[in-house]
C-alpha cells in the first residue's frame, strides 16, 4: 500500500472523487463519476508526479444495480496498481467517454466492454461487436443474462453442488423425490 | 466452409419455435449490412485500385481461427480489419457460474501453449481476496514450472515464426524441445497441456522424483540445445533480411497501443511485471530484463531468445534455493472471500496476463475479468501492417505471437 499515492490523489482529485480512496494489498482504488473520466485520466497520464503511462486493463462491470467501467493503470512512480472506477452508469443507457485519445490500444477493450455489457464509449471510432455476431442483440455478461444451459433445466438447478445436503450415493428416497419434482 | 456471416433466418415449418439460418456458402469480405461505425465505413470503402482479400478463418498462418479482411492495393496491404469471435466460449461468464476452485480450470485453455500463466494470476487474485499466505516452497515451484513453460512457449514461437515465413525445419526442432518440457511438466502435474496445477494457496502436489530426474537431465543440455536451435535461424540471411525493419513500432506507439511483454520490450520499454510490479519470489531471484530498441519483427524474435536464457538462469536458481515445507496452504474446500476487489498480473510469455476478480461474499466470483495480452497485441497488427506486402502479414502476426484461445476467450 502506497500511502503517499493516496495523499497525492486525494489532494489532486479530491473534489471529483465520489468515494473514499481505498487501499488493499498492492492496489489503490478511486471512484469517480463517468463525466470526469476524461480530465482525470488525462491528468493521471500526463502529470509528471503521477505518470500513469501504462493502461494495464479496461473492463466493464455490472453490479446488478449500476454499470461500472474499471481501468487499471501502472506507473513507475508507485509500487501500486491504480484502479480507477467510473461508477454509477445507469443500466438502461450506460455511457462513458472513451480513453482512446490517450491509449489507442483501449479500442478493442472498449469494444469488448460494449459487446459484453452494452456500455457506450463516446469517442471510440470503432464501437461494434467484437466477439458476438453482428446481429446479436443481448449483452451476455450482464447480470440479468442467464446461462441457458442444460443445468438450468435439471433437477439440480439453483442448487450449488457443494452445498447439497447429501452426496448422491447417500441420497435418501425423499431427497431424490424432492429433486425429481424440481422443488 | 461454414458460414460465419449470418444468413437470413426464418422459423422452421415443423416447429415454429426453431429458427433456421440459411447457409451462406461463399465468404464475402464485405459484410451484408450497412456499416455500424465510422471506422467500419471507412474500411469498407474502396479507394482507387484497391480490393478486399479475405484471409481465414481457416488459414494456417492465423494461429487458430482468426479472420482478417485485408484491403490491398496490388500486393501492398493498405489496411486490415481482424474479425474475432470464432473461438469465443464466454469463459468470463462460465467463471461467474463456477466456484473459486472450478473457475481456475476454465482458464487453462485460454493460452493453451502456456496454460500455467492463465492459472497463475487467477490464483493470485483469489489469494489476495482471501488474504492467504502462500508457502514459500509453493511459490518456488510456481516460478520453476512457470519458467519451464516460458522456455517451451518461446521455443514454439521460434518454430511458428519460421513456419509462417516458409521454413519447415525449426518447428520440428522446437517441438522436440517443447515436448521434453511438456512431458516433464506432465510428470509433475499429471497433464501435458492443460495442467490445472496451481491451486488457491499453493500448488497441487510436490515435486516428484520423475520430474526432478527429467529436469536434471534436461538442464545439462538445455543451453546447448537452445544454442543449436538459435543457430538454425539467426544465421539464415534470408530470414534475418526479411525480418529486419518489418512491422516497426516505436516506444511511444507501443505504450499507446497498450502492448506488454516481449513486444513492448523489443520497442525499448523495460516493462516486465516480474520487475516493475514484483510478485511471487521474483524479487529474490537474479535475472535481467533484456530490451531492444529497434521494435521490428527481428527485435521481437531475438528478444524472446534472450528471454529463454534468463529463464534458464531463473530455473537454475530455483533449484538451488528451493526451500522445504508444505506446498499448499490449509484452506476450506468451500471458499467465501470477503466482498472486495483484487487485481493480479503475471508476466506470461506473451505479456501481462491479468485477472481482476470481484467477490460478493458468496462462493462464486461475482465478476472475473481476464486480461489477455494476445488480444491487445492483435489489434496493433492493424497499425503495423499498412505499407507491407500481403505475405508479410503472417510474419508480423507471428512476431506478435498471439494465441487465439486467449484472444477470443
Amino acid at each position: 500500500m502506497d500511502r503517499a499515492l493516496r495523499r497525492r490523489i486525494e489532494a489532486r482529485f479530491g473534489e471529483v472523487l465520489t468515494g473514499p480512496v481505498r487501499q488493499r494489498h498492492d492496489e489503490t482504488e478511486l471512484r469517480l463519476a463517468p463525466g470526469d473520466v476524461t480530465t482525470v485520466m488525462r491528468a493521471l497520464h500526463d502529470e509528471p508526479d503521477l505518470r500513469f503511462r501504462f493502461l494495464a486493463d479496461l473492463c466493464g462491470v455490472d453490479t446488478g444495480l449500476v454499470m461500472q467501467v474499471v481501468y487499471h493503470l501502472w506507473s513507475d512512480s508507485t509500487p501500486d496498481w491504480l484502479r480507477v472506477i467510473a461508477d454509477g452508469l445507469p443500466r438502461d443507457d450506460p455511457r462513458v467517454p472513451s480513453v482512446t485519445f490517450l491509449w489507442k490500444g483501449a479500442e478493442w477493450m472498449e469494444r469488448e466492454a460494449y459487446d459484453m455489457f452494452g456500455i457506450t464509449f463516446e469517442g471510440n471510432r470503432d464501437l461494434r461487436r467484437i466477439y458476438m455476431p453482428p446481429d446479436y442483440t443481448s449483452f451476455p455478461l450482464r447480470k440479468d443474462f442467464y446461462l441457458a444451459d442444460d443445468a438450468a433445466r435439471s433437477p439440480g438447478a439453483g442448487v450449488r453442488h457443494m452445498e447439497r445436503t447429501h452426496a448422491p450415493r447417500n441420497a435418501t428416497k425423499t431427497s431424490l423425490l424432492r429433486h425429481a419434482k424440481g422443488a | 466452409m461454414t458460414a460465419t456471416i449470418p444468413g437470413r433466418r426464418h422459423a422452421s415449418e415443423d416447429d415454429p419455435r426453431v429458427i433456421l439460418e440459411e447457409q451462406v456458402g461463399v465468404f464475402e469480405p464485405v459484410p451484408p449490412f450497412p456499416p455500424r461505425t465510422e471506422r467500419e465505413a471507412e474500411f469498407y470503402t474502396l479507394g482507387d485500385g484497391e480490393m478486399f482479400l479475405n484471409m481465414g478463418p481457416q488459414h494456417p498462418s492465423t494461429h487458430g481461427v482468426l479472420r482478417v479482411v485485408l484491403k490491398i492495393n496490388g500486393e501492398v496491404v493498405t489496411d486490415l480489419d481482424p474479425v474475432l469471435g470464432y473461438l469465443h466460449r464466454g469463459v468470463e461468464k462460465l467463471c461467474e457460474n463456477a466456484d473459486y476452485h472450478q473457475a481456475i480450470c476454465y482458464l487453462d485453455p485460454l493460452e493453451y501453449v502456456s496454460s500455467l500463466f492463465c492459472e497463475w494470476p487467477a490464483v493470485m487474485a483469489f489469494e489476495k481476496l482471501l488474504d492467504v499466505e502462500v508457502p514459500r516452497r509453493a511459490e518456488y515451484i510456481r516460478v520453476l514450472s512457470g519458467e519451464l513453460l516460458r522456455v517451451a512457449s518461446h521455443a514454439l514461437f521460434m518454430g511458428w515464426m519460421a513456419l509462417d515465413l516458409g521454413g519447415l525445419t525449426p518447428i520440428l526442432w522446437s517441438f522436440i524441445e517443447r515436448d521434453e518440457i511438456v512431458e516433464m511438466l506432465g510428470s509433475l502435474t499429471g497433464a501435458r497441456m492443460l495442467f490445472n496445477y496451481y491451486r488457491i494457496g499453493g500448488v497441487n502436489g510436490d515435486l516428484n522424483h520423475e520430474f526432478m530426474s527429467r529436469l536434471g537431465d534436461w538442464m545439462t543440455r538445455a543451453t546447448e540445445q537452445h544454442e543449436a536451435n538459435v543457430r538454425l535461424l539467426n544465421e539464415n540471411e534470408i530470414f534475418v533480411r526479411r525480418m529486419r525493419g518489418l512491422g516497426q513500432v516505436d516506444r511511444e506507439t507501443a505504450l499507446r497501443m497498450c502492448m506488454t511483454g516481449p513486444n513492448l520490450r523489443a520497442a525499448g520499454v523495460p516493462f516486465d511485471v516480474r520487475r516493475s510490479h514484483p510478485y511471487s519470489v521474483y524479487p529474490e531471484l537474479d535475472f535481467d530484463i533484456p530490451t531492444r530498441d529497434e521494435g521490428d519483427c527481428l527485435a521481437r524474435y531475438l528478444l524472446r531468445l534472450d528471454e529463454v536464457k534468463q529463464s534458464l538462469r531463473i530455473i537454475d536458481q530455483c533449484l538451488h534455493q528451493m526451500p522445504d515445507g508444505p506446498v499448499i496452504a490449509k484452506l476450506p474446500r468451500l471458499l467465501r472471500p470477503r466482498p472486495g476487489r483484487s487485481y493480479a498480473a503475471v508476466e506470461s510469455p506473451r505479456g501481462q496476463y491479468a485477472i481482476y476478480g470481484i467477490s460478493d461474499g458468496t462462493d462464486q466470483p461475482f465478476r472475473m475479468r481476464i486480461h489477455d495480452p494476445s488480444f491487445v497485441h492483435l489489434q496493433s497488427v492493424g497499425l503495423l501492417m499498412p505499407g507491407h506486402l500481403i505475405a508479410d502479414t503472417m510474419a508480423v502476426m507471428a512476431s506478435l505471437d498471439p494465441i487465439m484461445g486467449g484472444v477470443d476467450k
